[in-house]
């Protein structure tokens, strides 16, 4: 994500180069008194890297998707109840006889 | 019976199931394609405006860069949107019309 968000700034800086760039090459052409068809070939070469570079970051810096599935991996439930002191196993029923097996015996 | 019984218990389960997925998550999934698209909308209106773009011609690279996007972001899911989401037009047009503002603001800001 760090990374993520490091290639987004270099996008940004190269894009930011490039309009810089094609500034000056509007300020020649006035000068030179020719029509404005397009940028320059390096200045295209900048545009495509800039685009790439923040498209990477687009899909990286806001974060994963997390699966809306309830029976996934991650959206199990697998913590115990938050009482746990007040709930017990070692009590006095175990004394008694279990009531399945006297229903056998009859 | 018994199948009778089992066949409709089966279906009352899969009415159950349908629309039953973690609310929560779904949001979040959303949050993240609108910050995707918002931020993409505004790097393509730098871009079209440097290339001098003007009028058709802006709005079908507009067009084009969500597309990529779209494609990135499916990309991202790992190609199996439904875990992720609940139906296809959520990740190939959310926040579309949104990105449509920014990108005329950045397109159209230095003339």
């Amino acid at each position: 994500m760090r990374l993520g968000f490091l290639v987004g700034v270099f996008g940004v800086l190269v894009l930011a180069h490039a309009a810089i760039s094609t500034i000056q090459y509007r300020g020649l052409l006035k000068i030179m008194e020719e029509e404005f068809s397009g940028p320059p070939v390096n200045v295209m070469v900048e545009l495509l890297l800039g685009l790439v570079l923040c498209m990477w970051a687009a899909l990286t810096v806001p974060g994963k998707f997390l699966s809306i599935h309830p029976h996934s991996e991650e959206n199990r439930i697998v913590s115990l109840p938050v009482n746990l002191d007040f709930v017990i196993f070692n009590h006095r029923g175990r004394a008694f006889p279990v009531v399945t097996k006297l229903k056998l015996n009859h | 019976m018994a199948g009778h019984n089992d066949s409709e218990k089966k279906s009352t389960e899969s009415t159950n199931d349908l629309p039953t997925f973690n609310a929560e998550n779904l949001q979040s999934n959303l949050k993240v394609i609108y910050y995707s698209r918002t931020f993409m909308s505004i790097i393509a209106g730098v871009v079209a405006g440097i290339l001098g773009f003007t009028s058709l011609k802006g709005f079908i690279f507009y067009v084009l860069v969500m597309a990529l996007t779209s494609v990135g972001l499916v990309a991202k899911t790992g190609f199996s949107i439904h875990t992720f989401f609940d139906s296809w037009n959520q990740i190939a047009f959310d926040g579309f019309f949104g990105g449509l503002m920014s990108f005329v603001l950045f397109w159209t800001y230095p003339k």
